[in-house]
């Protein structure tokens, strides 16, 4: 017995170091990709002043660019990114299609029609009127397809699927008959993080960092759910409540990072399928992977967009879109799919 | 005559008859009994005349030939506010929303009550409702680049067009007298130009002393949040070129020129915001026809970098109406507000 149980640990711990290793190189290029952004923008900063603006604040105009533009925008980029990634890792696994991603759920497609009604009637003016609407239509959407997807994951997509359709539908109606409406809504429908370090973004930042909490937390239940419905019963796993636990933190991650920044396709679908591999079908690793990849990719993408054009910026969705279509591409033909 | 109409009791022949006869009766009433008739005709003839005279029109779309005295003219875009303040003789207009703030109770009833025959796009003309209109010359008022969404041979097929559009936005004044020449109605045009330079010379020396010390800065209102940057405008812009009538004088010029208004503004990172108006002794910032701050200034005055600027800690940073003005009468507005946002600079 004793035999016997040791040897699948040692297995776990040679396999477990590796996985370490890998979520500690991923924290140092996040590191490293975040001190990127940080340094570079329209403004030539000098590094050494990068830094001072950081330890030795003086209120100087290059040490406010990069306290109070540049790092709120990293910091932003994290969050956004981690979030659409953990939540595209969840939907994922709950939803056992490679496909899926958080806006499947109708959760951006309830920000946008939100803030479209909220265009209409005048009241989502400004950013704090856009997050407040955003926040509002991803959770009553959110809140729609769960009432009527209830346990069933396929019933959850279709229900998502096809709330995105008609409220995309009436939205679209709403935009041609208002072209004021339509020139608000085309400059949060390209999503971004510039110019976001004015909103107030303590709520929806909270909210992603205690959800991303309950995802590592909820990631070991989510482990046996993947081994069937009936392991899971037996490994004493509550489908019910670990279904509807998870639901409730794909909405509040998606529909937080899209009221912060719009809609950034690809990060959700693309980052789990890097990350499933490494992860080796263990959830709680494939959540950590997704929480560094996901910040990663949009950092890069970030910075991307405020250096690719010498004309000025792109939206940040723009180059997500760019690097995320070949990613997946060569993601799916390298590795398939990967088991769900 | 109703006493004839009443009267059901006639035969139809009769009340043919009668009708006739009422007829030539008043065909002479109206045109004068005897010899004066011939004058008449002549007048009439000669009204004709001139009524066809032509004249050729150099216009952005080429030499065209128009009417010497328009009687019926369509007008689209910027030609709308023009050819109302001048009078013309309009039977149709586009819809031009973003110019109803800045006009008169009088002209805003004109626009309201006169034919819509195209939506605020030019891809929105309706060449039926143009056709309907019956005009014997159409002004088009858009950009050379937007020419392209319109069908210019489905409306010369319908009256001579005449394409006058913005090119760089202070060339409004030229522009705006080039549509009301082509529309025949220089007089009240003119009128209205001598009021306005009348008024611009006046406050140009009210203001000398008060402005000629400082460089001054404006930031426009069409910068774009979503991406971070801001409309920084320099000398001849929408925002400035008003303010400089009466001696303002804006330093500085675009990185890289482009065509039309982009030779005269640009839309720089916020980042860049020290390093655009870090100079600038006083700012001016472009505001809402109702005084408020338009969002994507308030982006800019919310940012910190802004607070740093040495002329916002001077407190000489002043909002200035009515930029989008592209008529006399609406840059007497401006040059209105400019004066009551500019008072504060004669105390110093």
């Amino acid at each position: 017995m004793t035999v016997a149980g040791h040897a699948p640990e040692t297995a776990r711990t040679r396999r477990a170091v590796p996985q370490l290793g890998l979520l500690v190189g991923g924290l140092a290029l996040l590191a490293a990709v975040a001190v990127l952004s940080i340094g570079i923008g329209a403004r030539s900063v000098p590094p050494a002043e990068v830094v001072r603006a950081l330890v030795d604040f003086q209120g100087t105009d290059d040490h406010v660019i990069v306290r109070d533009v540049r790092a709120p925008r990293a910091l932003l980029a994290v969050a956004v990114g981690a979030a659409l990634a953990v939540a595209g890792a969840l939907i994922q696994t709950l939803a056992r299609n490679p496909l899926a991603e958080p806006g499947i759920l109708g959760v951006t497609a309830g920000a946008g029609f939100a803030i479209t009604v909220g265009s209409a009637l005048g009241l989502a003016a400004g950013q704090a009127g856009e997050l407040g609407f955003a926040v509002i239509g991803s959770v009553l959407a959110a809140l729609l397809v769960a009432a009527v997807g209830r346990r069933s994951p396929l019933r959850l997509v279709l229900t998502g699927v096809a709330l995105t359709a008609v409220l995309g539908g009436v939205g679209l109606g709403l935009r041609l008959m208002l072209p004021d409406v339509f020139d608000m809504y085309r400059f949060w429908s390209v999503g971004s993080l510039a110019a976001r370090e004015q909103a107030p973004l303590e709520l929806p930042l909270a909210a992603i960092g205690v959800s991303l909490l309950g995802a590592l937390l909820l990631s070991r239940a989510l482990n046996a759910l993947t081994l069937g419905e009936s392991v899971a019963h037996t490994l004493g796993a509550g489908v019910v409540r670990v279904r509807a636990a998870t639901l409730a933190l794909i909405t509040v991650l998606s529909g937080a990072a899209t009221a912060i920044a719009g809609p950034i396709l690809f990060v959700g679908l693309i980052v789990p399928h890097l990350a499933r591999r490494p992860a080796g079908g263990s959830v709680p690793w494939l959540i950590l992977y997704t929480m560094v990849l996901g910040p990663v990719l949009l950092l890069v993408a970030d910075i991307g967009s405020r250096v690719l054009l010498p004309t000025g910026e792109v939206p940040v969705a723009v180059v997500t879109a760019f690097l995320g279509g070949p990613m997946l591409i060569w993601a799916v033909r390298r590795y398939g799919a990967g088991a769900l | 005559m109703n006493h004839y109409l009443m009267n059901t009791e006639f035969p139809m022949s009769l009340r043919r008859s009668f009708g006739l006869v009422a007829a030539v009766a008043l065909a002479l009433a109206l045109t004068g009994c005897g010899s004066s008739s011939s004058d008449s005709g002549d007048d009439t003839s000669k009204k004709d005349d001139k009524k066809s005279e032509t004249r050729v029109f150099a216009a952005d779309n080429g030499k065209i030939t128009i009417p010497a005295d328009p009687q019926r003219v369509v007008a689209t875009g910027y030609a709308v506010p023009v050819m109302i303040e001048a009078d013309a003789p309009l039977v149709g207009i586009s819809s031009w929303q973003r110019g109803e703030p800045m006009m008169n109770k009088e002209d805003l009833a004109t626009y309201k009550k006169l034919p819509k025959i195209a939506g605020e796009q030019a891809a929105e003309t309706n060449y039926e409702a143009v056709a309907e209109a019956d005009p014997d010359l159409i002004v088009i008022g858009v950009p050379a680049p937007v020419l392209g969404d319109i069908d210019v041979k489905r409306l010369e097929s319908i009256a001579p067009v005449v394409a006058i559009g913005p090119t760089v936005p202070s060339a409004w004044r030229e522009l705006a007298q080039k549509q009301a020449d082509a529309a025949g109605s220089l007089k009240q045009f003119d009128a209205v130009q001598k009021d306005y330079e009348a008024k611009a010379e006046k406050l140009a020396k009210k203001y000398k002393d008060a402005l000629s010390p400082y460089k001054v800065g404006h930031v426009g209102s069409y910068g774009d949040v979503a991406k971070g940057t801001f409309q920084r405008e320099f000398s001849g812009s929408w925002g400035t070129n008003i303010a400089e009538d009466i001696g303002a004088k804006y330093y500085g010029k675009v990185k890289e020129s482009g065509p039309g208004s982009r030779s005269v503004s640009e839309y720089p990172s916020i980042e860049e915001l020290p390093d655009s108006l870090g100079e600038a002794d006083v700012i001016t910032y472009s505001v809402k026809a109702d005084g408020s701050v338009p969002e994507s200034v308030k982006y800019v005055m919310d940012s910190k970098l802004w607070k740093n600027l040495p002329a916002v800690k001077a407190g000489k940073t002043f909002p200035i109406r009515y930029t989008e003005a592209a008529t006399y009468g609406q840059a007497m507005q401006t040059l209105d507000a400019i004066d009551t946002s500019f008072a504060p600079l004669l105390d110093q």
